[in-house]
């Protein structure tokens, strides 16, 4: 279940997110199968999107090679970008970060 | 009568060593270019643990009997260590990154699909409203967009 806690503290913070003016999505290597799963057992309702190949991953040099401990794929490592309307970079983080921080920063765009 | 001395470097170079390891766990996440000034502060945290050390040896009727010496510089030691173990899981767990998009810089586009197969590109979602839960829309000011290491 991994990173399945921060993406829960996303979808309990999604309402002040979008109060805000803020959308929320998620991207991973997994198959949207995968994330279908997880949207299901997570009850999350904003998009995961599966990034098979790993091209958007490697795009914002986030790729861990063969980093999945189940069957060494390559997957991304945990970052946040926040991005304002013109699709800029407004706020970065790597690593998990605690929601209500990113509701802050969404805050102030 | 000797008034035995503080020998300042050793607390000095102890300090430092904490200083390096919580500095690196603080700024980790926001740059991982923090592993050099924080490896810079644990060489000089070494250089004044070493000097403190000689100096001990050097005058030992003035800092005789005192086990702050290798206490302090074992402690060091064992906090340097720390620091290469905590080095050692960041980049495991997350590469470098360097060329990651920066703060100001336009995010790479994308266009994946999601969990029900359906397509959703970076365009889309910055240009859409909002549309929350009781149906009413409002303009999107921006996109969080996470990035996780998956299900399994």
């Amino acid at each position: 279940m991994a990173c399945a806690s921060e993406l829960r503290g996303i979808q309990r913070n999604l309402s002040s997110l979008e109060a805000a003016g803020v959308k929320a999505v998620a991207i991973s290597a997994d198959t949207n199968d995968e994330s279908r799963e997880l949207c299901r057992k997570a009850n999350l309702t904003f998009p995961l999107l599966s990034d098979r190949k790993a091209e958007v991953i490697r795009s914002y040099d986030l790729l861990v090679p063969n980093g999945s401990p189940a069957d060494s794929r390559d997957i991304s490592g945990i970052a946040e970008f926040l991005l304002d309307a013109s699709g800029k970079v407004r706020w970065r983080h790597f690593g998990e970060t605690k929601a209500e921080r990113v509701v802050d920063e969404a805050k102030k765009l | 009568m000797i008034t035995k001395r503080w020998n300042w470097r050793l607390w000095a170079g102890f300090g430092l060593s904490i200083g390096a390891l919580a500095a690196y766990v603080f700024w980790v996440n926001e740059t991982r270019a923090v592993f050099w000034p924080a490896l810079l502060l644990f060489l000089a945290a070494a250089v004044l643990l070493v000097s403190g050390l000689k100096r001990r040896s050097r005058e030992p009727e003035l800092y005789r009997g005192k086990i702050a010496g290798p206490v302090l510089t074992t402690l060091s030691v064992l906090i340097f260590g720390l620091f290469g173990f905590v080095v050692y899981q960041v980049l495991r767990v997350f590469p470098e990154a360097k060329n990651a998009p920066q703060i100001g810089q336009r995010a790479p586009g994308f266009s994946l699909v999601d969990a029900n197969g359906e397509n959703l590109t970076l365009a889309q979602l910055l240009s859409s409203p909002i549309t929350d839960s009781r149906g009413g829309a409002r303009a999107t000011k921006g996109v969080l967009v996470v990035f996780y290491r998956g299900y399994w």
